[in-house]
């Protein structure tokens, strides 16, 4: 409910101050440090930049005197308040391990400190609203960020002067303010027109006992703010926006725009509404203890999208498109609201004044609809519980399936399809498909690409780890009943099609024909061959080929569509899943389609960089899905174009 | 072979089901059933090549040698695809090793007479080399995306 | 893995021996290094030499002079691991400006008796003799990342060195950006990071000691920057402790041609 405004004297603002530091409230505002202006503790009124002004350009900032003597007549600071509610380095948990090898996990538990926020630009209170959507309105939260944004008091200042980088108008979210306020003001000559926007701001309106606002001063603010506005003009049309974007992945301005992009980051870092992180890991010598932190990263660094074997955004034009998409597309996908608020930072601050308005100018119409998906699991990025190993059984020379007895038995509950986080002190964690869920324990089928992974398998039976989860949504195997049911595996992609394998037959008779088609690359390099021969009993055609092999190699060579070319099911309704490296996958789903599977019934497991396993780092993102928390599984329908496209 | 044996045989392969009554029939006129054990060396590399076939049942491995390798299967060919097209493509010499895995059965046409045929019957060519290449760029695309290794170990060159 | 108490060497090529330093700088670090790392050859704080092999072996210093070139082809031969240490390792230092000059008129120049000086042509980086496992940039090394690597090769895993720009370094400090609020021509976008954004964090522009990231995008800020300054300005940023970095060459080598014409040395008989 929003009270009656008051005019707050420009004299009595130290009253403002000191009602918000009550209670040992700390105040953050905006103020001048070695000629630069930052977001920092507030005393008095006398720490406020009065009587400053900016002159920010693309690429170009200067802090310029202003004769109007205002007290917030400065746009937003070089960095937003981001810096409070979301630091750019946070503790997330410490992992330990005993000389024995028993591990722990200690989340860190959010300290949040007690803030009020005063002189926030409205671009600024949207950002908070768009990261508390991010961060705190999904099916999983930032618990840090939840802490400090409850403990904190947001005090926000109406626009009456636009910068040149300014568009809060044009997305909707300035220069009034609407939203998200505790109080909000709007600055006259004299003092404040101040009116509350929450029951801690109408308290505090109501102890400082503000005179009624006249109206000519509610006059001149109302004024002064529509001035702001006319100066802006409309620069970004936000109508259709995301779909006339998404339907121009291959425009060549990526390419133009690549030329010029520095892939810096400094535009995602001065972003009020950017949240991507990664994990940092602070060992000790020993790796007895490790310390595990949040930091702000950025869609454009070179590890962002990296994972063994290949980097899946490696050129500057991938990065500037996934950034670009992600704030005025995706981002609308995965919140229900652009990424953007307007505040122009990006612009500003890139030190090549390369200016998003041009941009979304030059790359522009038509386009198609992309569905969005459900997310089903539970989980938070520090909730590690701790698993014994009960066995380890190698399956080639490189890849060992481990059988864990997690602590937690939620993770007994994984779903064929699913996936956890293994993390192993001093490691980065991993992310794993579950292979299968069996006698109390969980089935990890783990091949050695890296220390990580070598550092897993070579684990003995007793030893501990840490694992999270079940991450992801999984198989739509109901999707299968009653019809065919084909499979088709490459290389370790056997491993997250195998609980597809004994869900079905599990429940045999509720399925027709079904079909493992099996590429490897030598013979000696097949998973699960003991337990071949038992699918094969139990009702399933197993075929299997291989890359290449030996004169000893009775079996099939060439590629695994090869053992789809005589099927073929138009009049035979089928479902099918499909495991293995992209390209693989790609010509599968080709095959597939022309021999008349829909691609509605076309399920697919993707691999991307995964950290946080529930759609709160940012690494995994694919056009408007976390790979991790919208996937791993897709039916090839939902990706649209984005299946197979390279860069993205 | 009897002709209407032999053009219900071709018919059921996947090679065979392409090509048109007319030449089914005319190929009849140079084409014998043989049935050969497990291990039977049907082509070798950089030999003449003795026959074009078509595998109807069984299965065939292509070889190639490679010194202290010794013999690697680049492919198998299952029923219904052809074995020794380079009988008709100079300089008629194969280009891998073929070896039955298993007992298998082959259509074989004799070279020199099915390439007169194939000479002076342009209907019949018209119809055949189509179908010869689909199956050849069968085999050039298996072989790139094979090349391309998609199964290896991807780890990065860190020894750490 | 490596053995539980790994076999750890430091040599020096041609260098200052800063990057060795940061080894002793490492200080509360120290002690437990040495209890865990066998320190079997580092001239800078032991008299102990040794002929390898090492489990790991620290080089820092560019290769100059035939000696060194053959040396390390050695050192390699007894190194499991080889990880370069600072500019001059991995990128060839200040001394590679020289890779531009005339070698044996820049060598007369400097020496009394040029005939005594042994050198090569050019001053390079170990990768451009032996295949190097591992590289720490910057002119000196971080501790920080020294630190990382040697707890990265205790526990097993890779270490953490992140592939980014300064930059992000820089926000994440808190950081006004010096070239976009002040004017400062900083190299920071296309350096990559480790040093923790020292130089911005003081007011001053990065000058590239850590060398170029990934996807440098040199011509880009070279052409802003040209924007309000003369090109050979410009180009003079990158003639400094990586200049012979493959990213930077093109601009660096305008600038030393342009040193060469501007600054004539002492015996050139056209001065």
């Amino acid at each position: 409910m929003v009270t009656d405004a008051g005019f707050l004297p420009r004299a009595d603002l130290d009253r403002l101050i000191g009602l918000l530091r009550e209670g040992g409230r700390t105040v953050i505002g905006p103020t001048l440090d070695d000629g630069a202006l930052v977001y920092a503790e507030i005393g008095s009124a006398d720490d406020l930049p009065t009587g400053w002004t900016d002159d920010a350009a693309p690429g170009r900032y200067r802090l310029v005197r202003d004769e109007g003597q205002r007290t917030f007549g400065l746009g937003p600071p070089p960095q937003g308040l981001k810096r409070f509610t979301f630091p750019s380095r946070a503790p997330l948990a410490v992992a330990e391990r005993t000389a024995e090898g028993a591990v722990t996990f200690t989340a860190a538990v959010p300290d949040p400190p007690r803030l009020a926020f005063l002189g926030v630009r409205p671009c600024e209170v949207a950002a908070l609203l768009v990261q508390d959507r991010v961060l705190a309105g999904g099916p999983f939260v930032d618990e840090d960020y939840r802490a400090r944004r409850q403990a904190s008091l947001v005090v926000a200042v109406a626009c009456t002067r636009s910068g040149s980088t300014c568009f809060c108008a044009s997305m909707g979210t300035g220069p009034e303010v609407t939203a998200g306020h505790d109080l909000a003001m709007t600055e006259l000559d004299d003092g404040f027109v101040v009116s509350a926007g929450s029951r801690a701001g109408e308290q505090l309106l109501a102890r400082l006992a503000l005179p009624a606002v006249t109206p000519d001063q509610h006059a001149t603010a109302t004024a002064a703010v529509a001035g702001a506005r006319a100066a802006q003009g409309r620069q970004v049309v936000t109508t259709g926006l995301r779909d006339r974007l998404m339907d121009q992945l291959d425009h060549p301005r990526w390419a133009e725009v690549a030329e010029r992009c520095l892939a810096c980051a400094n535009c995602t870092m001065v972003c009020p509404t950017c949240f991507c992180t990664s994990t940092a890991l602070d060992s000790d010598l020993d790796g007895a203890a490790t310390r595990m932190e949040r930091r702000w990263d950025s869609c454009f660094t070179g590890d962002f999208a990296r994972v063994a074997g290949g980097n899946f955004r490696p050129r500057r034009q991938d990065r500037y498109r996934q950034w670009l998409t992600h704030k005025f597309a995706t981002w609308v996908d995965q919140f229900d609201t652009f990424g953007c608020v307007g505040c122009g930072r990006c612009i500003t601050w890139c030190p090549v004044g390369i200016d998003v308005r041009e941009e979304l100018a030059a790359i522009a119409p038509p386009y198609e609809e992309l569905p969005t998906a459900t997310p089903v699991v539970a989980g938070s990025t520090s909730a590690y519980s701790t698993a014994v190993v009960r066995s380890v059984t190698p399956e080639t020379a490189d890849t060992s399936t481990l059988a864990l007895v997690p602590g937690d038995d939620a993770l007994l509950a994984a779903r064929p399809g699913q996936f956890v986080m293994v993390e192993q002190p001093g490691f980065p964690p991993l992310p794993i498909s579950v292979s299968r869920v069996a006698d109390g324990a969980l089935w990890l089928t783990i091949r050695a690409a890296g220390p990580a992974t070598t550092a897993t398998i070579a684990l003995r039976p007793g030893a501990q780890l840490g694992l999270r989860g079940p991450l992801g949504r999984g198989w739509d195997i109901q999707r299968a009943v009653g019809r065919d049911v084909v499979i088709v595996a490459g290389g370790i992609g056997l491993a997250p099609v195998r609980p597809i394998i004994d869900t079905v037959l599990r429940d045999r008779e509720k399925f027709r024909h079904v079909i493992l088609a099996y590429g490897a690359r030598t013979p000696a390099d097949r998973l699960y061959v003991d337990e071949m021969a038992d699918w094969a009993d139990r009702g399933m055609v197993v075929t299997e080929i291989v890359d290449r092999a030996g004169p000893e190699w009775l079996g099939r060579v060439g590629i695994v569509t090869h053992l789809l070319d005589q099927r073929d099911f138009h009049d035979r309704p089928a479902t099918a899943f499909v495991v293995g490296p992209e390209r693989m996958m790609e010509a599968t789903v080709a095959t597939l389609a022309e021999r008349g599977v829909p691609r509605e019934r076309i399920f697919v497991s993707l691999e991307r960089h995964m950290q946080c396993g529930i759609g709160l780092c940012g690494h995994c993102q694919m056009g408007p899905f976390f790979i991790c928390r919208d996937g791993p599984c897709f039916a090839v329908s939902e990706l649209g174009d984005l299946f197979g496209r390279e860069g993205i | 072979m009897n002709e209407h044996d032999f053009v219900a045989e071709l018919g059921a392969t996947w090679f065979g089901a392409g090509l048109s009554l007319h030449a089914r029939a005319r190929l009849g006129e140079c084409a014998r059933l043989l049935t050969h054990p497990a291990n039977d060396v049907l082509l070798r590399e950089g030999d003449d090549t003795p026959f074009f076939g078509i595998l109807t049942r069984g299965r065939v491995g292509l070889r190639m040698r490679v010194p202290e390798r010794g013999p690697v299967t680049i492919l198998t060919v299952e029923p219904g695809d052809v074995v020794g097209w380079s009988a008709l493509v100079p300089p008629h010499r194969a280009t891998s090793t073929a070896v039955t895995i298993e007992p298998s059965t082959l259509i074989e046409f004799e070279p020199r007479r099915l390439r007169e045929l194939l000479e002076h019957d342009l209907a019949l060519s018209a119809t055949l080399y189509p179908r010869l290449l689909e199956a050849i760029g069968r085999r050039l695309s298996a072989t790139r995306q094979q090349l391309l290794d998609l199964y290896a170990q991807q780890a990065e060159p860190v020894p750490w | 893995m490596i053995s539980d108490r790994p076999r750890v060497g430091v040599v020096k090529l041609a260098s200052c021996d800063g990057c060795q330093l940061t080894l002793l700088d490492l200080e509360d670090e120290l002690l437990p290094i040495v209890g865990r790392f066998d320190l079997i050859e580092f001239p800078e704080a032991t008299s102990l030499r040794s002929a390898g092999p090492y489990d790991v072996l620290l080089v820092e210093g560019a290769v100059s002079t035939p000696e060194q070139a053959e040396e390390i082809v050695h050192l390699r031969a007894r190194s499991r691991l080889l990880v370069s240490i600072g500019a001059c390792a991995t990128a060839g230092g200040i001394q590679a400006l020289r890779n531009w000059t005339d070698e044996p008129d820049w060598r007369a120049s400097v020496y009394p008796e040029a005939g005594w000086i042994e050198s090569l042509a050019t001053a390079t980086p170990v990768s451009e003799y032996v295949p190097v496992d591992a590289e720490l940039r910057g002119c000196p090394i971080a501790p920080g990342q020294l630190l990382e690597l040697l707890t990265a090769l205790r526990i097993g895993r890779r270490p953490q060195l992140p592939a980014e720009s300064v930059c992000l370094a820089c926000k994440r400090r808190g950081n006004e950006c010096v070239l976009v609020a002040r004017g400062i021509p900083c190299l920071g976008p296309v350096t990559v990071a480790g040093c923790g954004a020292l130089c911005p964090t003081f007011g001053r522009g990065c000058y590239a000691c850590f060398g170029p990231r990934e996807e440098a995008n040199v011509a880009s800020l070279h052409g802003w920057l040209a924007a309000d300054r003369s090109t050979q300005e410009v180009d003079r940023l990158f003639a400094g402790f990586t200049a012979w970095s493959p990213p930077f060459r093109e601009p660096a080598a305008r600038a030393v041609a342009v040193a060469e014409t501007h600054h004539p040395r002492k015996d050139d008989p056209d001065a």
